[in-house]
Parts: structure tokens; C-alpha cells; sequence
């Protein structure tokens, strides 16, 4: 307990020189909810390796755990008979962790860890409830192999990777204020941490203090000496190296492979007249918005690409909820058709089938963006005219 | 070297006395207003330097050369283009003989008060998540300042028309943008977002007016460990809306600053967020003295609307006559239909009258579809309405719409796509307006008019008793105040979707008020086919026109 708390103390002076950005608290949180579950664990190993007698003993540590795990602000929380941990509880942090408007890659390892958790309290709750003691020591048993799946492993990273797989291997594992580079490089610099899409693909510290200030809960899959710096490579190095590599592939390949939509020329030649009848008004005789907000061109595709809209977003938006003084009022033929036509406007080429007029699951794998080797006949607008 | 010397220094005595003479700053105001011009600015006969003329947020003038009996010789005295790509909700501000307008796509510009000549523009190009549409500008300290549909907040030198300072305002430009005129207050710039419909929060900000600098915010959808948090199931809160985006009412006395929030999200699914959801569909009073605003107290109109029914009338404070006592009032109108008169100090509940067609009102919009109304556009909108101490009457438009409601199975939040777990109703049946006049005395109707297209212009009521007011079909009417008589108007060939304004500039007393290409929420069917004005056929407005209006 007491040398992860140091180690990571270290971690944090030493990578404290120039933040990248301010992170939140979650770092700080998921240790704090790995230092209560560990006291948990020590109330129950502490109860079962020693040599009580009389049921009093093994209450007060089933009820200890169990505050350590949930916290002064639950129902389960029995003030009387002490607190191991922090007060917050393991269930406390991890709900501050999981109270969020955005999830990330963590996030199903913390709430796997969370199911655990609760499960560890089901198990310790019924201990409090035992006459019979290989009842009781089975009970503690269970919420032992339930916190052994919080704790988790750090040469994982999904659920069963629990809160040391999340730690270890994910910018969970970032401390608050330390520098962040990309984990697709070596670092020019250390300390730092190579993070590439949420993965964290390895720690680089200076060799001087290395042996110092390993986290505990790193898991390191390979250690390369560069020059005066220690660089730890994690489990997730591997896959993090992969990604890099898939990114510059698809910057190569990029703008060869054609989007598969389809509609047909007389849709879209249909799809004028319903667009200047009933859409124009508000989005404009050049697509551009009027009103409402561009539809075709680059940007209206640029924008699509950086909310990564799918052709069913496109879809749902004009089927459902135009045109917006009388949503959803035109034939599923004049939606077909303005789709069509709104397709055509923003090159792509026309296919082999018509747009359909029912929903269809297939429209939400077609990501929309800028149509690789279209020729707009508008180049400042970026769209194509319709005849 | 003599001869040559005196010259010089004669002509340059003669041209600094020419300036002198010919500067506005010869005039006895204040070059730019000052704090108790803000606070007394609904007692300014010449300017208009607040959103709704002054912190009360009532469009209200005493005492004009503008009577009942000479109302019908007002003439058109000037107008101005400005950019015509959307519709235009501009509420001018005055000051000094200088109107500042904005575009709906965030052009700026300062007119000459008295002719509408042009002193300067500001070009703006910003990225439209949804709907373009801005309702003007705030002036302090020189500047003008504009926040806009891309999320920034904008100060300009007033005098010259150029940028001074530009930040990024708004929390996630990728869901969120800026139609709300900020609103100057002590040192502050108070501005609400819209994203409402989009998968955000709504929150407030105040910004230091001289760097743009956040100095807090207060989140309309309280955060775990919060009162109020309970009323959320689950995650909900967490894209939960409410959105403040009209405009809002200031009591600079008590500090205390009055705002509604708008309605939850996803808009047409509530099972996926039991609970009264607040502070969605609420009027909200701030302590805002402090560092951050406080709840002092909160008055929910609609609890879990399902029906994107949200308060979109701005509030306004009035002292009223009730049961033949003066009592401290807070009005508020919701699109759902409802008018409601607050007790300023408490909130309860004083008067509720339902000025639009109400059915359906406890119905779940279902898979198939369920009839309810008003519609989504439907009820009192965001220029809301006007008391007159004269005739102790509340004037307020409203539009009389029903739809189709229609739920889905869940709610997906896709970036910049609205978020409703549904879609916005189709119309059911005619779409029309109506003009209320609403006796505080009685919380009863003292008169109202039934007309053909939505109201949504507000009102400026002026004493000794009009009332004037425009319609999406582009019609500028001046009321008679105690009667509701028809006294004067004027065809604009455009939507009317601004609020009217009343200013003095050069000695003589203007109304003004803006017309343009209707608003995606009022792009009336029939204006497709062409709807019949004096001028002839109505067609898609091209042009977007600031006129003003004043006695021959």
C-alpha cells in the first residue's frame, strides 16, 4: 500500500515539469478505489489467516470490508466498527469516475469493476447473515474472488484487465499533470507517457530515477534503455504499434476505395423539383443555408466527416424531421428523390440501385465526407450540379 | 517666419473649432452609457441600450408623440438592406443617433439612427450547426459585442466597427451555438446557448465585458450530489437540455437575475428519463451577487415534457395591479401555450391562462403518433410580450398550431445531429396566431385578435396606449391598446419574426423594426404557393430590411 502510494507520488514530481493539459481527478480516483479495496482484502485475509474465536470478530470484519468498499454515503455503511479505507469507498470513486457526460476507453473496465464490487458487498452482506462458520468463510471466499477481478491484471485491458488492466494499459494510467506524447513515436523526452487513441503504449522515464519510480501498477511487457532514458513498454504496446501503423495505412490508401452509396439519376433529377419546392427556402438555391444550414459540398461534407455522420444520420435528419415548418409531411417517394438528389449534389456517383424508400440498416456503415476523385462542377463550393 | 506661422496656427484653430462644433460629442450624452444608464434604460426616451429596452425586460415607452388618434399617418421614414440569407430577429440597440442590427448570420452593422445610412459593417462567415438566426448586439465600454452561430463571443470597437478581442464562448461548438443578444450587467456580459435540441446542457455564462474572460457559469441541469439531481433517472442528466437561449430579466436591486430554461431531451422520449427533469421547462430566479448564482427559487411550468414545450418567452418584471393592489410580477409563456404571471419575490403562481389551442396535454407522443397541440412552433415564442401600466394589460402574440407527435423506441446521441428520440411534428389543421391583451387585474382576457399566420414579433406597447406588433406573413400593426382595434399597418412583403423597438434620434420619435426570409421554424407552406399581400403574390423573401417608421 504505503510504496504504490510513493511510487506514484514520484511519477507525479518527476512528470510535473510542463503539463500538457489538465486532466481530471480519474487517475487520483482509480488508485484511491484500488487503496479501498485492498483494505477490504486485508480486513478479510487478516479475519481468515488468524485465530479468532467467538462470532464478534468476524462480524467487525466482514463489516469493515464492507465500509471500505461502499463508502460512508451508503446504507451499508455501519460507522461503529471502523473504516479501513478512505471514507468514499470503492463504489464512491468509481461512481465519480462513471458520472460523466463522455465515456472512454476505461470505461467498461471501471464499470466491470464496479459489477464486481457490488457483487463482493452481495457476498459480504450475507456473511453478516451466517450462523454456520464454513457458511461464513464461503461467503467471504466468494467477495475474495470478486475483488481478486476488481484488482484485476494488468496484462489485460477490457474487463477482466479490472482496475490494474485499466491503469496499466489505458490514459487512465496518466497521473494528473504529467506529459502526454504520441505513443505512434519513442519519446524525444522523458518522463512522459506514449498514449495513442486512449492506450497507454509505454512510460519513458529518466534511467537516473527509474528504479525509483515505477508504478506498481504498470505493466511492463518490455524495457528498452535509450540513451539516458528507461522506456517501459506496456501490454497494450502492441496493439497501440498496430494502430499506428493501420493510421499511416489508411493515410496511404486513402481516396481509393468508393463509398458504397446508391441512388439513381432520375431520383436525383426528381429530387430538384421536391428540393426547390419544399427545401430551398431554407437551405438556398446553392445549398449553402439560408435558414438552416448548408447540405452539399465541402462544407457541409467536411462537417459531416468531423461529427462522423453516417448517409442514415443524413437519412433520419431529412426523413424524420424535414421539412422543419411541417416535418416528416412529404411521400416517402419526394424523401427518396431529395435524397437522391442531395447525394448527387455532393458527387457521389450515381449506382446500380435507387435510394430506398424505407429505412434500411445498411445506410449507417456509409460514412459521409468528401468524395475521393470527385470533379465538382462548383469548385469554391465543392458540389455538383443536377440536371 | 512670422506670416507663415500665424497662418498655421490660425487654420489650425479654425479647424479644430469646426470639429468641435460639428463632433456628436458636443452634445450634452455621455459619450457611451453609463451604469445608471443601464439601470434607468426603460426610462431613456431616446435610446434603447438593452435587449428589451431596459433590465425588466418589458418593451414598453411612456409618454410618445405617438397617440392613438395620429397613429394611422405614420409613415415608412427609412430603410436599410442588410445581409439576406436568413431571417432577421435583430432587437436594435440605440444610442446616441446610432442603431446597431445584426444579421442572422452574424453580420453587424451600425446605421445612422435618423436616415439608415450605413457608419459600418462587420462581415462574418460562421459554420450553421441547425438554424441561422441572431437577436442582435449588446453595447458597453465602446464595444459591441455579438455571439455567434459558431460558438464565439465577439467584441467590436463600436466607433469603428472593428474587432477588438474573439473567444471561443461555448463549451462544445460541435452541439452548441449562440442566438442569445448578450445582455450587459456591472462588468459582466450574461449570455445563455442553444443546444437545446442538439444533446447538450443548457447553462448561463457571464463573461468579464473587458476580455472575454469566463468568469462562471451556472448549469440549467443540476450535476450528481445536487438538489434536483434526483429528478433525473440514471445517466439522463447527462444530455438532459435545457437549454437558455431567449433572453432574461434582471432585478439590479436584489441582484437577482431571472432566466427559463427549456425543455428536457431527448425531446418526444421520456421514458428514458423519469422523473421531473428539472430545472427544464422552469423559470429560475439567481442570486448572482456572489462568485457563482444561487437558486433562490425555481417554478416549474411543465414538468418531463415530452412535447418540446419549453419557455421560450424571455421574462419580464412589472409591478401590476392585482385585486386593486400594486404587487411585484414576473410573466413568462411557454410553447406548450401557457401564459403564467409569477409573484416576483416567491414565484407562486398568481395567474395561468392558456393562450393558445390546448389538447392532448397529458398524452406520450407513441410510435404511431398521437395528436397533441400546440405544435412544436406553436404557444408563446422567444419575443414574448409587453405590460402597459396604463391599461394594466399584459399584450402578448401567440400561435395556434397542432401536430403529430411521434416517439421512437431510443435516443442516439450522433455529434451536431438533433437528439429528440422522436421527430418534430408534422402540422395537424391550420396554422394561425393570435394577438392577446390580458387584464392583470382579473388574469382574464381584456381582448384578442384571431388572425390568419403565427405571431411570434413580441409586443411594444407606448403609452397613451398602442400596441405594435408583426406576423410571420409580414404584417406591422399598431393596436389600440384598450380596444384591440386595428389603428395602422404596414404590408413589410417579408416575415416578420423581430421584436419592434422605439427610439428618439435628430429630435423626432421612430418605431423600427425588422423583416426577412422566414425562419426555418416558420417557413410557412403556403408561402410556397405564394400568400396574398397588398403588394401582390408572397414569394420568398430575397431581401432582409430594417425599416423605420415615424409621423410625417
Amino acid at each position: 500500500m504505503r510504496t504504490l502510494a510513493l511510487c506514484f507520488a514520484a511519477v507525479i514530481a518527476l512528470s510535473g515539469a510542463s503539463p500538457a493539459r489538465p486532466a481530471s481527478d480519474d487517475h487520483a480516483g482509480a488508485l484511491a478505489a484500488l487503496a479501498d479495496v485492498r483494505a477490504a482484502v486485508a480486513e478479510i485475509v487478516r479475519i481468515e489467516d488468524g485465530y479468532a474465536v467467538g462470532h464478534g470478530a468476524y462480524l467487525r470484519a466482514a463489516h469493515r470490508a464492507m465500509n471500505a468498499l461502499v463508502g460512508r454515503r451508503d446504507d451499508g455503511y455501519a460507522a461503529s466498527f471502523g473504516d479501513p479505507g478512505d471514507g468514499v469507498g470503492t463504489l464512491g470513486h468509481l461512481d465519480r469516475m462513471l458520472d460523466k457526460t463522455s465515456s472512454a476507453r476505461w470505461t467498461p473496465a471501471v464499470q466491470g469493476a464496479k459489477a464486481n464490487v457490488l457483487a463482493a458487498a452481495e457476498s459480504l452482506q450475507s456473511a453478516l447473515h451466517e450462523k454456520q462458520m464454513e457458511d461464513y468463510q464461503a461467503d467471504l471466499t466468494r467477495a475474495l474472488a470478486s475483488l481478486a477481478l476488481v484488482v484485476g491484471r494488468s496484462s489485460e485491458s477490457g474487463v477482466l484487465g479490472g482496475l490494474s488492466g485499466a491503469l496499466a494499459n489505458t490514459s487512465l494510467g496518466v497521473p494528473r499533470g504529467a506529459v502526454s506524447a504520441s505513443g505512434c513515436a519513442p519519446p524525444s523526452r522523458a518522463p512522459a507517457y506514449g498514449v495513442v487513441a486512449e492506450r497507454l503504449a509505454y512510460v519513458a522515464l529518466p534511467r537516473s530515477t527509474a528504479s525509483a519510480a515505477i508504478p506498481d501498477e504498470l505493466g511492463i511487457s518490455r524495457v528498452v534503455v535509450q540513451g539516458d532514458d528507461v522506456v517501459l513498454y506496456t501490454h497494450a504496446a502492441r496493439e497501440a504499434a498496430a494502430l499506428c501503423r493501420g493510421r499511416s495505412h489508411m493515410q496511404r490508401t486513402r481516396g481509393v476505395a468508393a463509398p458504397a452509396v446508391s441512388y439513381t439519376a432520375p431520383q436525383a433529377h426528381a429530387g430538384v423539383t421536391v428540393y426547390r419546392r419544399y427545401c430551398l427556402q431554407c437551405h438556398g438555391a446553392d445549398l449553402q443555408g439560408s435558414a438552416g444550414p448548408a447540405v452539399a459540398g465541402t462544407e457541409f461534407l467536411t462537417n459531416a466527416k468531423r461529427n462522423k455522420w453516417t448517409l442514415n444520420d443524413l437519412r433520419t435528419t431529412v426523413f424524420e424531421n424535414m421539412p422543419f415548418s411541417n416535418p416528416g409531411s412529404l411521400s416517402p417517394k419526394q424523401y427518396a428523390d431529395v435524397m437522391g438528389f442531395l447525394l448527387a449534389s455532393n458527387c457521389y456517383p450515381p449506382g446500380g440501385k435507387p435510394f430506398p424508400q424505407t429505412p434500411s440498416p445498411s445506410l449507417a456503415k456509409v460514412k459521409l465526407g468528401p468524395v475521393p476523385g470527385a470533379k465538382p462542377s462548383n469548385a469554391a463550393l465543392g458540389t455538383c450540379a443536377v440536371k | 517666419m512670422w506670416p507663415w506661422g500665424s497662418a498655421i496656427f490660425s487654420l489650425a484653430v479654425l479647424v479644430a473649432a469646426i470639429c468641435t462644433a460639428g463632433s456628436p460629442r458636443a452634445n450634452a450624452q455621455a459619450e457611451w452609457p453609463g451604469a445608471d444608464a443601464y439601470r434607468n434604460a426603460d426610462k431613456d426616451a431616446a435610446n434603447w441600450i438593452l435587449p428589451a429596452r431596459g433590465y425588466s425586460g418589458n418593451r414598453y415607452v411612456s409618454e410618445t408623440e405617438i397617440t392613438p388618434e395620429n397613429v394611422g399617418t405614420l409613415k415608412k421614414a427609412w430603410s436599410a438592406n442588410v445581409d439576406a440569407r436568413g431571417p432577421l430577429e435583430t432587437a436594435p440597440i440605440v444610442w446616441n443617433g446610432t442603431m446597431y442590427v445584426t444579421s442572422s448570420h452574424n453580420d453587424v452593422y451600425a446605421l445612422d439612427a435618423a436616415t439608415g445610412a450605413m457608419k459600418w459593417h462587420f462581415p462574418y462567415k460562421p459554420h450553421v450547426i441547425a438554424f441561422s438566426a441572431n437577436r442582435g448586439v449588446a453595447l458597453a465600454n465602446g464595444k459591441v459585442y455579438e455571439a455567434t452561430l459558431d460558438g464565439h463571443l465577439i467584441a467590436l470597437d463600436a466607433t469603428t466597427g472593428k474587432p477588438v478581442w474573439n473567444v471561443v464562448a461555448a463549451r462544445d461548438t460541435t452541439n452548441t451555438f449562440y442566438t442569445m443578444q448578450p445582455v450587459p450587467y456591472k462588468n459582466m456580459l450574461l449570455l445563455g446557448a442553444s443546444n437545446g435540441d442538439w444533446g447538450g446542457i443548457g447553462y448561463i455564462s457571464a463573461f468579464d465585458a473587458s476580455t472575454g474572460k469566463r468568469l462562471w457559469d451556472w448549469n440549467t441541469i443540476p450535476g450528481p450530489g445536487e438538489p434536483g439531481h434526483d429528478s433525473w433517472s440514471g445517466d439522463s442528466w447527462k444530455r438532459g437540455g435545457g437549454a437558455i437561449w431567449s433572453g432574461v430579466a434582471i432585478d439590479p436591486a436584489t441582484d437577482t437575475l431571472y432566466v427559463d430554461a427549456g425543455n428536457p431531451q431527448p425531446d418526444f422520449l421520456g421514458t428514458v428519463r423519469k422523473g421531473a427533469n428539472l430545472y427544464t421547462n422552469s423559470m429560475v430566479a439567481l442570486d448572482i451577487s456572489g462568485a457563482k448564482p444561487k437558486v433562490k427559487w425555481y417554478r416549474q411550468f411543465i414538468p418531463h415534457d415530452t412535447h418540446d414545450w419549453d419557455p421560450a418567452m424571455p421574462p419580464v418584471l412589472f409591478t401590476g395591479t392585482v385585486n386593486g393592489s400594486p404587487r411585484n410580477l414576473v410573466a413568462s409563456g411557454d410553447k406548450g401555450g401557457n401564459f403564467w404571471v409569477l409573484d416576483a419575490g416567491t414565484g407562486a403562481v398568481v395567474y395561468h391562462l392558456a393562450v393558445s389551442t390546448q389538447k392532448g396535454q397529458n398524452t406520450q407522443p407513441s410510435r404511431k403518433g398521437t395528436i397533441a397541440c400546440p405544435n412544436t412552433n406553436g404557444g408563446v415564442e422567444f419575443n414574448g410580450g409587453s405590460y402597459m401600466p396604463e391599461t394594466n394589460a399584459f399584450y402578448v402574440p401567440s400561435v395556434d398550431q397542432c401536430g403529430i407527435w411521434k416517439s421512437q423506441g431510443t435516443a442516439t446521441y450522433v455529434t451536431g445531429q438533433f437528439y429528440l428520440g422522436g421527430a418534430f411534428p408534422p402540422l395537424y389543421g391550420p396554422s394561425t396566431g393570435y394577438v392577446n391583451a390580458i387584464d392583470i387585474g382579473t388574469g382574464k382576457f381584456m381582448w384578442r385578435k384571431h388572425l390568419a399566420f403565427p405571431q411570434i414579433g413580441g409586443a411594444l406597447s407606448m403609452s397613451p396606449g398602442i400596441v405594435f406588433t408583426g406576423g410571420v406573413d409580414g404584417d406591422f400593426t399598431a393596436y389600440d391598446a384598450k380596444s384591440g382595434n386595428v389603428l395602422w399597418h404596414y404590408k413589410t412583403g417579408m416575415t416578420i419574426q423581430a421584436p419592434p423597438h422605439s427610439y428618439v434620434a435628430g429630435g423626432k420619435r421612430y418605431v423600427v423594426v425588422a423583416a426577412g426570409p422566414a425562419g426555418v421554424n416558420f417557413a410557412d407552406p403556403r408561402f410556397s404557393k405564394g400568400a396574398p399581400t397588398l403588394e401582390g403574390r408572397y414569394s420568398h423573401p430575397t431581401s432582409a430590411v430594417i425599416t423605420a417608421f415615424a409621423l410625417p
